[in-house]
């Protein structure tokens, strides 16, 4: 069997500049795929996460973005059966004054005193954190990743430069680093912060209400639709895993295309390997004849051009998806220049998973784009081959 | 004591056709032929006569369109595909003219390259490769790619490639076509060493004369049929030995047959 796989080696060995580029080419292709596919692996990892019933989000009805009036609060949470709840105010803006899109940010001022109840993932978040944030006024609780963009360390200051309240830049001082995966390119800040510096003190962006049981949403949300009906502005109330599902539908046409154009690039390397073996197979023509005088039996044929192609797929797939994993890692790591492509990787993390799947893929691709030139080698008879030699 | 010659390809009636376009050419008429044991035997004509057709016919590279071959008792013309790419790896031999080794392996890895097909160790298909190398006189040159050996040492690794298998016939199609005189000496010295010291049966397709004059038996094919069939009456077939101690010592043969 080794000794198979050695020739297979050496066939792929003797014309090294169409392997090489044929190599390349599929090399990045895979790559292009992976970090393609990563955004949907990333959307939909993120979107099955904790989406639960048991949450409800209140915001405006009509107005985008929402702005809930702080005076409905008491009353939303008073209603039988919220058992906690929290504010959001989102603050969208730019980490310096250059306001390029790989320094935009967005941060959520909120209840401190509840941070880690009611936000999944925060939950061990280290105590003395939550308790320095309470401790300083300007305290941010920074997303792992967007730490490591902007190389930024504990206890550093920064300013943001707000577009969603614009002019009312706050400076923050950083406490504390959230889980990696968990909100890693946003941050967190209290509310009293946010009303003080930004001078908004009356409407809160939604509101998150924390269900004592899933069972009671239906009655929930129909309490607030009933008892906040004639109120201005009307409020929109569902259930976070409803309000996950919207987002998808909104997202779909832009996975399918996602998976659409992967798909595409796969076609695209089959084609590709398979031309290449195509005519690999048909400078081999004589070789093949001579194996099969030898006494290797037309199944060896087969595997021999299969076993080439899987091989080549297999390894430009590792690499690929190695190359592809790398750079993200790097990314992560901030040991990139956080623009361009690099700032795509930040959001899309690639799992270090996708070598495998890269390389089975590569050997997938291998596989189907040398079906045809190994079937047709298979068939290589050995008297016309010499016939035509003699 | 003599031993009794012992028919190892028997040839009964076989025509081949081929069909160029709607036409049908008839390449081998009637053809009827005995080969015996440890014989070496040339078949000579011109080109087109029909004489690789009747070669790929015996070595089970080509069935025919009608009559038999038998091969030892068995008849080949009735194999399927597999059955005979089975049957030509411990039955079989081939040397080519244009040698037709594998570019990118080394010659000890083109002639082990049919013993991949056998269940042998790799120890021991290691140690059957040197031996056969040794014997063809390549020992030296087992790592050497067919890009770095001359022509006559090409067509050694391709004798020692049909040789390995320990086959009782080897077919030869121009086996000195591709060498100059001397080159071509060397490896009719070879050959005929195969067959006098190992005993195998050898059937060369030649147009050289220097080839057909070492025969024992000279066959001339033209147009399809056998015009001619002469044997030297003063050449006595080689003795069967039970060792073939010019190549090895291993009292089983040259190799263990496979499978």
């Amino acid at each position: 069997m080794s000794k198979f796989i050695l020739l297979m080696l050496k066939n792929l060995g003797r014309n090294k500049l169409r392997t090489t580029l044929t190599a390349l080419a599929v090399t990045v292709l895979v790559t292009i795929c992976v970090v393609v596919l990563s955004v949907v692996a990333t959307v939909r990892m993120q979107l099955s996460t904790e989406a639960s019933q048991a949450k409800l989000i209140v915001t405006e009805r009509w107005v985008a973005p929402s702005e809930v009036p702080v005076r409905y609060i008491p009353r939303l949470t008073r209603i039988r059966g919220v058992e906690d709840w929290t504010t959001w105010n989102l603050y969208v803006g730019f980490f310096d004054k250059t306001l390029r899109s790989d320094r935009a940010g967005l941060g959520f001022a909120t209840r401190v005193e509840n941070l880690t109840r009611m936000h999944g993932g925060l939950e061990n978040v280290d105590p003395a954190v939550i308790e320095a944030l309470k401790n300083e006024k300007s305290g941010v609780l920074m997303g792992s990743t967007l730490m490591q963009a902007m190389n930024w360390k504990v206890g550093q200051q920064f300013t943001f430069f707000s577009t969603s309240t614009a002019g009312k830049d706050l400076r923050f001082k950083i406490v504390g680093v959230m889980p990696a995966g968990v909100y890693p390119l946003s941050f967190f800040f209290r509310d009293d912060y946010f009303a003080e510096g930004t001078g908004n003190k009356d409407t809160v962006s939604l509101v998150w209400l924390r269900l004592r049981d899933a069972s009671l949403a239906p009655r929930v949300i129909s309490q607030i639709q009933h008892d906040f009906a004639s109120s201005q502005p009307a409020l929109k109330v569902e259930t976070e895993s409803s309000g996950v599902a919207r987002f998808v539908e909104k997202g779909k046409v832009i996975l399918f295309i996602i998976d659409f154009v992967a798909l595409i690039l796969s076609i695209d390397m089959v084609i590709l390997l398979s031309n290449s073996i195509s005519i690999s197979t048909r400078e081999r023509r004589v070789e093949m004849a001579v194996l099969k005088v030898l006494g290797f039996q037309p199944l060896h044929i087969v595997a021999m051009v299969v076993g080439e192609a899987m091989l080549i797929g297999a390894l430009s797939g590792l690499a690929g998806a190695a190359l592809a994993w790398g750079a993200s890692a790097l990314a992560q790591s901030g040991r990139l220049p956080s623009d361009g492509i690099t700032s795509f990787l930040l959001v899309f993390p690639v799992p270090a998973q996708a070598m495998m799947w890269g390389a089975l893929a590569g050997a997938s691709i291998g596989f189907v784009g040398s079906v045809f030139p190994a079937w047709s080698a298979r068939k290589v008879k050995v008297s016309d081959v010499f016939s035509r030699i003699a | 004591m003599s031993q009794a010659p012992e028919i190892l390809v028997r040839v009964d009636r076989a025509v081949k056709h081929y069909f160029r376009g709607s036409e049908c050419v008839e390449v081998l008429h009637e053809v009827n032929l005995e080969i015996e044991r440890g014989d070496f035997v040339g078949l000579i004509g011109p080109s087109g006569s029909g004489k690789t057709t009747l070669l790929n016919l015996i070595a089970g590279l080509d069935q025919p369109t009608s009559g038999h071959i038998f091969f030892a008792g068995n008849e080949i013309s009735a194999m399927n595909e597999s059955q005979l790419a089975r049957w030509r790896t411990n039955a079989v031999g081939f040397v080519f003219q244009f040698f037709h080794l594998i570019p990118v392996l080394t010659a000890f890895e083109n002639v082990e390259l049919p013993l991949l097909l056998t269940n042998m160790s790799a120890r021991r298909r290691r140690d059957h490769v040197r031996m056969v190398l040794k014997a063809v006189g390549l020992d030296h040159r087992e790592h050497h790619r067919p890009g770095q050996l001359s022509g006559g040492e090409q067509q050694r690794v391709g004798i020692a490639r049909a040789l390995v298998t320990d086959p009782a016939l080897i077919v030869a199609d121009e086996p000195t076509g591709d060498l100059d005189s001397k080159k071509s000496k060397e490896i009719l010295d070879l050959l005929q060493m195969l067959q006098e010291e190992l005993h195998k049966t050898l059937l060369v397709v030649t147009h050289d004369p220097n080839v057909a004059g070492r025969t024992r038996r000279l066959l001339r094919i033209d147009s399809g049929r056998l015009i001619e069939d002469r044997c030297d009456a003063n050449r006595p077939l080689p003795l069967r030995r039970a060792a073939p101690v010019a190549v090895s010592s291993n009292s089983a043969g040259l190799v263990d047959q496979p499978g």
